[in-house]
């Protein structure tokens, strides 16, 4: 993401393609952007809306990685491949619609594992995105991110629930500010633009998660009755996918959402939350990937890593939490 | 089947039945059909008139850049059928407001979807959907804000419920004419030009100094006046239309220069009253212009020009303008359009030149596009976001489960309740509401001996109270028709005015409109003078009458410095000022005030509105700190 005075302007072609965004974030957060490089992990429904809105966003690369095959699932959100036959790589039969969306993006296809891959490997990036991973392997990439100064994401989706997660290190941003001022003049009002440098720290993912709920206060008791149901639901499934290799599959429907209430059990004992935390019906909702689901959660998350890029406007520090069963969508941070 | 099993088959049973109306396939409607298709929706119908752009590419998903020109409507099909190629999908590229889609069009759906970029075909279909009573998922976008909102009939607010500020700001004449003070001030003169020379003439655009400024007493303005009849400068002041003159003098680019900036700035100059506590304008030559000399013309949108090279654009879109118009034959006239290159580079030379010559700072073609063409920022992520919400709010009506829909606003960042998204409930229907209530009446302030029916017709009933075609009946037991939407039965009382034909103060008209199946009473209160010589001012209920709100159309976005004056007529307006009012109801005053709040403030209302909705849920309701 270097961008120093040799970097080139927008030519007029990219004005006009990026007319209607360039109006809302300004030349330089565009020229910003035409120099990042992302890695995007993970290519079911969440990963493809965010592939949809980096490409066309105007980055400089992308490149798509998912060891996985398509499977049935993916003709309910994985829209660059609902219509491809079941057992291609997901990545490699992702690339080519992906592509059509913005020639000027360079998009690759990569059919290998990530935990298979060197450190080195990640450094080439600006970016990395990890849907559907594991938490063993976020926690791992987002760690490796911060040693090289890399924009870490994750996220993933299960059925009507979804979470993002960022972690930008110490991360620098302007910040936009329309202020009205009195003219001395009359009485007129005018509106002038401030703009403010302003850094925000984020926290790792690992310490996010082993935050200590169980202390008797008040002020405990608060931040679990605000911390959105989203967060609790998720780390049930995010245990299932540690535990079973596999996320709950419509195939194993039964088998799966037993374990799903097992999870529950154990979720909420390890982190000592009172069960109205997780509702006891919530496995019902989770299978799958919803499309709406993953336009919402990867609007937002394709729409963090502009912010990251761009270097433009408050990043959201560090969860943002979606529950459609009552259209909650909340940002939390869970270390203070 | 995985869908099935993840929606749970009671839902999926209702999806499988419902078909489906999307009105617009742009910004909203390209994510909404995907959506749709992959949520197993099979039984689509959508509707735009829309062509597609190079601009929409960033955000259109379902367009490449070669299919910029072809309907939207056609292509979204096409490109959608490949995530299901057994959807059906049903696309027309036409207008909503065609006689084609009346009632029983609407009838035969199950929901209708609007993804629309303006409020005339927002205002239409939310009537369409009262009249055929199928529920409406209503939707805007501006930038990173969003919302949507289910609408259905008695049950909760119509989309015309809460009024809406104007679409447009509009200056006062002489402010445009004789003393601009801000870019847009030049901007809003130089589409006045336009129309002008090449356009449909308006009087309500006249480009020459204004003698009737109210800051003139009649004494100066017409001592100028004088002054300047006794000069026989070529097109001085005389009392001939812009257009008759500029075809004289065969659209010269010189002459027409020299005039605009040169003779008619004197003769401002002239009003001295006008530039006693003002900096004065300043006259230009054609032949002797700042930056002179740069060789180079730059062409570059977000370069500012030199008054020279503003000078060498305007002479080349003149004379390019020119060949346009006389392409069109005789009578032909041009309509200005922010995508035409000559037409845009004319308003921003124009603009230009006339800024500098009032002291106001020079704007790069990128910015003065956005005002001239009231430009809404749009963005791929707002879009998907509040499509994807569409959908949630969607699903829950299709199960029957409306009292668990909800308002959903986007905002830029959370609220002090941590919400980026913000669900309110939905509102019940107001009572007085002059579209969805049982006997639809509303005020309209006028002068009955200075309005005409044309007026009446054109800018009351359709421009501001949204109807298609109305037929206008004087309920003065006799049953007089005013109007009549069928061809030629009424066109000989259009230049009479109202009191012509005994319209009064308190007199109602019947006005009814068939296509929208939709009958209002129009009360008419007689009026000798309205504020800021309006010609006419709309009070819905007689009790809610309050002063003209200019300002309130400033705060409509709060998105980007350069959209300020806009609403309408581009993408995916959002309509955050449901907001505003929402905060001064709660509030339980009529406070102009807080009227004008802009839309980065969206937070308080909506708290306020939510802790008063959901009163009883103390686990939301306590923490606001």
């Amino acid at each position: 993401m270097e961008v120093g005075d040799n970097m080139e302007t927008i030519t007029e072609d990219e004005a006009e393609l990026y007319d209607r965004q360039i109006r809302l974030w300004g030349l330089d957060a565009q020229r910003r952007l035409r120099a990042a490089s992302i890695l995007l992990i993970g290519l079911k429904g969440l990963g493809a809306e965010i592939a949809k809105n980096i490409i066309l966003s105007g980055v400089k690369a992308v490149t798509l990685m998912d060891p996985n095959n398509i499977d049935e699932e993916d003709k309910m959100s994985q829209f660059f491949v609902s219509n491809a036959p079941i057992g291609q790589n997901r990545a490699v039969a992702s690339a080519a619609p992906a592509q059509l969306l913005n020639p000027m993006v360079k998009v690759t296809a990569d059919a290998s594992d990530p935990s298979n891959k060197a450190d080195d490997f990640f450094a080439q990036f600006d970016v990395i995105c990890a849907t559907g991973c594991k938490n063993s392997l976020q926690c791992r990439l987002d760690n490796l991110c911060q040693e090289k100064k890399i924009k870490f994401f994750s996220g993933d989706i299960f059925g009507f629930y979804g979470f993002m997660f960022s972690d930008l290190g110490r991360h620098e941003y302007l910040h936009e500010e329309i202020k009205k001022r009195k003219k001395d003049d009359d009485d007129k009002e005018d509106e002038g633009v401030t703009v403010t440098r302003e850094v925000s720290n984020f926290s790792r993912l690992e310490d996010e998660l082993k935050f200590d709920w169980t202390a008797d206060t008040p002020g405990m008791k608060k931040k679990i009755r605000q911390t959105p149901s989203a967060f609790f639901i998720t780390r049930v499934y995010e245990e299932f996918l540690e535990l079973h290799g596999r996320r709950p599959s419509v195939a194993t429907m039964e088998v799966d959402s037993k374990e799903l209430q097992n999870l529950r059990i154990l979720i909420l004992n390890k982190l000592g939350v009172p069960a109205k935390c997780i509702p006891e019906d919530f496995y019902k909702y989770g299978f799958g990937e919803l499309s709406p689901v993953c336009a919402i959660v990867g609007g937002v998350l394709g729409q963090e890593i502009i912010k990251a890029v761009s270097q433009k406007d408050a990043p959201l520090n560090n969860f943002f939490l979606f529950n459609g069963i009552n259209d909650e969508g909340m940002v939390d941070k869970i270390s203070l | 089947m995985a869908l099935t099993a993840a929606l749970g088959s009671e839902q999926m049973d209702a999806l499988n039945k419902c078909k489906v109306l999307m009105v617009g396939a742009g910004g909203i409607g390209c994510e909404l059909l995907k959506n749709l298709v992959l949520t197993g929706f099979t039984d689509i119908e959508l509707i735009d008139l829309d062509t597609i752009d190079v601009s929409n590419l960033n955000r259109q998903f379902l367009f490449r850049k070669e299919h910029v020109g072809k309907s939207k409507a056609e292509v979204a099909k096409e490109s959608a059928l490949k995530f299901n190629p057994d959807a059906k999908i049903k696309a027309h590229h036409d207008s909503i407001f065609s006689s084609e889609f009346g009632l029983d069009f609407f009838k035969g759906f199950t929901i209708i979807l609007n993804a629309l970029d303006n409020r005339a075909a927002r205002n239409h279909v939310n009537r369409m959907c009262l009249a055929a009573d199928i529920p409406l998922v209503e939707s805007g976008t501006a930038g990173y804000l969003g919302q949507v909102n289910p609408i259905k009939k008695g049950v909760t607010e119509c989309y015309e419920c809460q009024p809406k500020p104007p679409a447009q700001k509009s200056f006062p004449g002489c402010t445009i004419r004789n003393t601009p003070s801000e870019p847009i001030h030049c901007v809003v003169w130089a589409k006045h030009l336009f129309n002008q020379l090449f356009g449909e003439e308006d009087p309500d655009e006249d480009v020459s100094p204004d003698t009737e400024d109210p800051e003139l007493t009649a004494d100066a303005g017409k001592a100028a006046l004088d002054a300047e009849a006794k000069k026989d400068a070529i097109g001085g002041i005389e009392r001939k239309s812009t257009r008759a003159w500029a075809v004289e003098t065969g659209y010269n680019a010189e002459k027409i220069f020299n005039k605009l900036f040169r003779d008619d700035i004197k003769y401002l100059l002239s009003m001295e009253t006008l530039w006693k506590e003002r900096r004065p304008p300043q006259c230009l030559d054609f032949h002797d212009l700042p930056g002179k000399g740069n060789q180079s013309l730059s062409v570059r949108s977000t370069d500012v020009w030199s008054v020279q090279e503003c000078a060498d654009h305007f002479s080349r879109c003149v004379s390019k303008l020119k060949q346009d118009l006389a392409g069109r034959g005789d009578n032909g006239m041009l309509v200005w359009d922010k995508d035409d290159h000559h037409a845009m580079d004319f308003v921003t030379s124009v603009a230009n030149i006339r800024a500098y010559i009032f002291g106001i700072s020079l704007k790069s073609g990128f910015e003065i596009k956005s005002m001239a063409g009231n430009i809404i920022p749009a963005i791929a992520t707002t879009n998907a976001i509040i499509a994807g919400v569409i959908v949630m709010e969607t699903l829950k009506i299709l199960a029957g489960k409306l009292d668990k829909c909800k308002q959903v606003y986007l905002n830029r960042v959370p609220n002090d309740r941590k919400r980026l998204l913000v669900p309110c409930a939905l509102d019940p229907p107001k009572p007085k509401c002059y579209v969805c209530s049982s006997k639809p009446e509303c005020s309209v302030r006028l002068n009955t001996s200075k309005v005409t029916v044309k007026t009446l017709q054109d800018k009351i009933l359709k421009g501001h109270l949204n109807m298609i075609a109305p037929d206008v009946e004087i309920d003065d037991g006799k049953g007089t028709i005013l109007i009549s939407s069928e061809e030629g039965e009424t066109e000989d009382n259009e230049e009479k005015f109202l009191s012509d034909f005994n319209v009064g103060n308190s007199t109602r008209l019947k006005c009814d409109d068939f296509l929208q199946n939709y009958t209002l009473v129009v009360i008419v209160v007689q009026e000798e003078k309205l504020e800021g010589d309006a010609e006419f001012e709309v009070v819905g209920d007689m009790s809610e009458c309050h002063p003209a709100e200019d300002e309130a159309a400033t705060s409509t976005n709060g998105v980007s410095s350069s959209a300020k004056q806009t609403t309408d007529e581009d993408d995916d307006l959002v309509v955050l000022d449901d907001l505003e009012i929402d905060d001064t109801k709660q509030a339980g005053v009529e406070n102009s005030e807080s009227r004008k709040r802009p839309a980065e403030d969206l937070e308080p209302p909506v708290m306020a509105k939510r802790r008063a909705a959901e009163g009883g849920d103390s686990e939301d309701v306590i923490e606001i700190s």
